[in-house]
């Protein structure tokens, strides 16, 4: 536990440094991405790798906090509480749709994810008070805490940083709860764990709603950094796929994996296709999925779990 | 009585139903045998299309291409398998979730490298028109490849049910373990689940360039559906996928003329989540 | 480098009688931003735009005269003959990403204005961080109507947005009335579901209303469907007089394949997108024939400005063989518009930039757009830009709309399928 926090803090200065020296708008949008995404993969991991349910679905929460930031600057509220009621409303439909759906098991469970998903998406699409498939752009306020909208990018690290260390918290203290040892039974073999009194469904659910929560909070601070939503690019099945494999390329179930996943992802996505895809032809889609392809077949527990095992080894060789 | 347009959505609805019962038979029979869903089972479709692609550049028409298209995609699975699939499985049940995804990104990728990203269709001359019955209207291309379908689940059905190969391929998909104790050879088993799986799909992409065309993204519009289809009729079972695919292609065409075409595919996403609520196992799976 | 020189070498073989005068080394640059998809889904298309936006950029740096607004004008005559500088940008057709380069072409290369940035979600992100930085945007290409009725300040737009191009379809429609003695009432109005699809199919619904048109049935439809056979279902029900329509290229195809299985030969207007794709009519050869579609640009029309060929040549060196076409035209058509105001400017202040912007006015004729002139409303928006209408006549598009650039007539009934 204590490691966990002192890395944490090392990784907060550091990336606060990084990103006071650079100044240079695309690596500060970098680091924002890959932060985002950190958080993102990260709450993906309390449900499908602490929990063990992979969902595919998590663009649904991500929207919920996109539009809940939107609906508030379209009808002049303060963003603030267009973020609490995306929260809220995320946090509502985890419990609604995962009250049934944790009856199911395996891929039965991500297959009802993504068709909560894309009931959830066709019908943004369709509906007039969230300006249907045209979506909502953010109407320009002067910069600060309180419009929640800045002329640079510092306060976008800054805030995304926070947002990062507060889940990176959380799972610490997940990992060293009741509820985590509960979760990982579940994982390991439910009807054990049910044997013993563990009522996996409860426990899951709440590891689904605090997961959507978090992800809603990234999807309001996403749409308030880009000030505009709209269906295609908010709510679409790659974006709660690409969610999904920034948990699983960095390491299920493990407290550094999602951030490494999301390094990985927001380099590979936003610097090589920069640097490779000039041609248009693909070739930053063909590292990225031979990468993954090379992390299922060789090391399975990705890349934390990769760390991981080189520390154990040199501390066997120590 | 005026029934309208009711006979033809039927027909339309079948119709529909029979090619995405082809692409979805040879993804439960992988999974049936191995627990292993292939998320990069469109992108096999995708690879399919572009093979009848180049054959009617030659001048063979897909109907007849698909053989040849369905031997090299058998060839093309059991290879995936071999240098590929055999590792995930040695992982956590998760690895062969995200190495098939990759397998997904990595195609694409792969294809639009070398196609780019055009849209291509065959200009099959043989099959253009239309058959008449009654107030009903049958394309041609949408007949055979129907029918194609049709075929090549008897063919399949036949394969499982009354070859010795067949059989011991029910028995690695019923207990892995058993199986290996009465001799079977589970790897050969896997691969050839891999090979005919594919080669289904192959099938399928032959018979699909007769109505539809390909692009690199063109494995996402049907692979979709064909998860929901294997879903809905339980994992690993050939006739459910075959029911489940006819009931989504019905459901999709009368719900899109009778509520609406923009949520057409509503009907369908719930009628999965109904059926796996009712039944967790799916129409025709085993528990 | 190389490219340059053979361009600006043909370009001197090509033009007959052009002043040669000496090369001086430019002193001065005028660093101007450009925003397109050079990777992701666009890619290639983003490639073109920017061999367009290069050729024009060299056209105006030269010294031979071609009869386009500030080409062969040696640099900026009015600023000491300084050099137009292009710095590209890549968005990946990113929303969040074109914001990005927006924001550094900004703070980091100091551009005077910005040109960009193809797709409508891409230039609503960038032309907010103009907006915010107070730096001229000048689009060319995208059509989302809401793009200039956000009320921005620095936002302009060249082209003709889908409102308009949606106008010009009902326009053909009521010239082939009267030339054709023909009284069409109901309208099937089938879009696919996304941006493009659902602007254009709002449009279209207020304009019949005010024309006095019924609309017979409104088919949304999910741009990424496998079969469309309960949405012809649902037009043939509906008994309707012609269908407008709004497809990419894979469901364009998919809806000419249904309506002809289902016998429906009710003449088709579209709104570009799938059905001016090149692989239009090679994916459905003969049965393309006799579709209308809404099209920006074509070089089979009664050309107005005769250089139009002669700058195709040039572009064809730059393209790798392929033609002039909307996009690249109007990209092209920017570059010269911005070069023209930074003239008038006098200077390279954002403000002064952006005033004389606001004072455009351009003849058509010395553009390679058929267009009446480039001029922009209070709203950013040049009013002087309108479509064509094209007719797939024989396999070959041809311009049948408006009369004074057309190349064909249009024919008209259209015959049933079973005599195509």
């Amino acid at each position: 536990m204590r490691s966990g926090l002192v890395i944490l803090l090392v990784t907060c200065v550091a990336v606060a440094a990084f990103a006071l020296i650079v100044q240079n708008p695309f690596l500060l949008d970098l680091t924002f991405a890959a932060l985002l995404y950190a958080v993102l993969g990260q709450a993906w991991n309390w449900v499908s790798g602490y929990a063990g349910q992979v969902s595919f679905g998590h663009a649904l929460f991500f929207g919920c906090g996109a539009y809940g930031a939107a609906l508030a600057n379209w009808h002049h509220f303060s963003p603030w509480l267009g973020i609490a009621s995306g929260i809220v409303a995320a946090a509502a439909i985890a419990l609604a749709v995962g009250f049934p759906c944790f009856a199911l098991r395996g891929h039965y469970f991500s297959i009802a994810t993504i068709a909560v998903a894309a009931i959830g998406e066709i019908y943004v699409k369709n509906a007039d008070w969230l300006n249907g498939a045209v979506g909502i752009e953010f109407k320009l306020a002067s910069a600060g805490l309180g419009s929640l909208q800045f002329t640079s990018k510092l306060p976008w690290v800054f805030l995304a940083l926070a947002v990062f260390a507060l889940v990176q918290l959380a799972t610490i203290a997940l990992e060293n709860s009741r509820m985590g040892y509960y979760l990982r039974a579940i994982r390991a073999n439910q009807d054990a764990a049910a044997s013993v009194g563990v009522d996996a469904r409860a426990w899951e659910l709440r590891a689904l709603i605090a997961s959507a929560a978090a992800t809603a909070l990234a999807g309001s601070l996403y749409a308030q950094y880009t000030l505009v939503v709209e269906p295609e690019s908010i709510l679409a099945l790659p974006i709660s796929i690409s969610i999904a494999l920034v948990g699983v390329v960095g390491g299920l179930g493990q407290l550094w994996g999602p951030a490494l996943g999301a390094l990985t992802y927001a380099f590979l996505a936003k610097y090589v296709a920069a640097q490779l895809g000039g041609s248009g032809r693909g070739l930053d889609l063909v590292i990225y999925g031979g990468l993954i392809c090379l992390i299922a077949a060789l090391r399975p527990s990705g890349i934390a779990g990769y760390v991981r095992e080189l520390f154990a080894r040199r501390r066997l060789a120590g | 009585m005026e029934l309208g347009p009711l006979p033809q959505l039927l027909v339309s609805g079948v119709l529909a139903g029979f090619v995405f019962a082809l692409i979805a038979m040879g993804l439960t029979l992988i999974f049936g045998v191995m627990d292993v869903v292939n998320f990069a089972h469109g992108e096999f479709l995708m690879i399919a299309m572009y093979l009848t692609l180049g054959f009617s550049l030659v001048g063979l028409q897909p109907v007849l291409a698909l053989p040849f298209v369905a031997l090299a995609l058998f060839l093309f699975g059991a290879f995936v398998y071999r240098i590929f699939v055999r590792r995930l499985l040695e992982g956590p049940p998760e690895a062969s979730i995200f190495g098939t995804f990759g397998l997904l990104v990595l195609l694409q990728g792969l294809a639009q490298f070398f196609f780019t990203s055009d849209v291509r269709s065959v200009n099959n001359a043989w099959f253009t028109g239309a058959v008449r019955l009654g107030p009903i209207r049958i394309g041609e291309p949408e007949l055979v490849a129907a029918l194609g379908a049709l075929v090549v689940a008897i063919v399949l059905y036949v394969f499982i049910e009354y070859t010795e190969t067949g059989r011991g391929m029910r028995a690695t998909s019923e207990d892995r373990i058993a199986a290996t104790l009465m001799g079977i050879d589970v790897q050969r088993m896997n691969a050839l689940a891999w090979g005919i799986g594919s080669a289904c799909v192959g099938a399928a992409g032959a018979l699909l360039m007769l109505t539809y065309q390909v692009y690199p993204r063109v494995g996402a519009e049907f692979a979709l559906t064909a998860f929901v289809v294997v879903a809905l009729g339980g994992f690993g079972s050939i006739q459910g996928a075959f029911v489940g695919a006819i009931l989504v292609g019905l459901v999709e065409v009368l719900g899109g003329f009778y509520i609406s075409p923009a949520v057409k595919l509503i009907p369908v996403y719930l009628l999965y989540l109904i059926v796996v609520l009712l039944r967790p196992q799916g129409l025709l799976g085993r528990r | 480098m190389k490219r340059l020189i053979a361009a600006l070498g043909a370009a001197l073989l090509l033009a007959t009688a052009g002043p040669v005068a000496s090369v001086q080394a430019a002193d001065k640059e005028i660093v101007i931003g450009s925003i397109l998809p050079l990777t992701g889904t666009f890619a290639q298309t983003g490639a073109l735009l920017k061999a367009g936006q290069e050729l024009a950029r060299d056209l105006i740096n030269g010294h031979v005269s071609y009869p386009v607004t500030m080409a062969g004008s040696d640099g900026i005559p009015s600023l000491g003959h300084a050099k137009i500088k292009l710095i590209f940008a890549d968005s990946q057709g990113r929303p969040d990403q074109a914001a990005t380069v927006a924001e550094q072409l900004i703070t980091q290369d100091h551009v005077v204005a910005i040109l960009g940035s193809y797709t409508s979600a891409t230039t609503q992100t960038a032309s907010l961080r103009a907006e915010q930085y107070k730096i001229p945007f000048l689009n060319p290409d995208s059509s989302n109507p809401q793009l200039t009725e956000r009320g921005l300040h620095w936002f302009f737009r060249i082209s003709p947005h889908d409102g308009t191009f949606t106008e010009n379809m009902f326009q053909f429609m009521a010239d082939l009335k009267k030339a054709k003695n023909w009284n069409p009432k109901r309208i099937a109005l089938v879009h696919e579901d996304t941006l493009f699809g659902k602007g254009f199919g709002d449009v279209t619904e207020e304009i019949a209303k005010r024309e006095g048109y019924t609309i017979a049935t409104h088919v949304a439809y999910p741009a990424n469907t496998s079969e469309v056979q309960s949405e012809v279902q649902k037009v043939k029900a509906s008994n309707p007089d012609v269908i407008f329509i709004a497809s990419y290229l894979s469901d364009s195809l998919l809806y000419m394949k249904t309506f002809k299985q289902q016998g429906v030969d009710i003449p088709i207007i579209a709104q570009d997108a799938g059905f001016v794709d090149p692989g239009f009519i090679a994916g459905l050869g003969k049965d393309a024939n006799y579709m209308f579609t809404r099209d920006t640009y074509a070089l089979n029309i009664k050309q107005r400005n005769l250089g139009v060929p002669l700058i195709n040549e040039l572009y064809k060196q730059r393209s790798g063989g392929k033609n002039l076409d909307g996009n690249v035209a109007r990209d092209f058509t920017a570059v010269t518009v911005i070069a023209d105001a930074i003239n008038r400017a006098k200077s390279t202040q954002p403000e002064a930039i952006r005033a004389a912007l606001a004072a455009t006015n351009i003849d058509g004729k010395r553009t390679v757009m058929p267009w009446k002139g480039i001029k922009f409303n209070d709203h950013g928006q040049n009013t002087e830009g309108a479509g064509l209408i094209l007719q797939i006549q024989d396999g070959q598009y041809q311009t049948v709309w408006p009369g004074f650039v057309a190349s064909k007539p249009p024919i008209f009934p259209i015959p049933a399928w079973d005599k195509r």
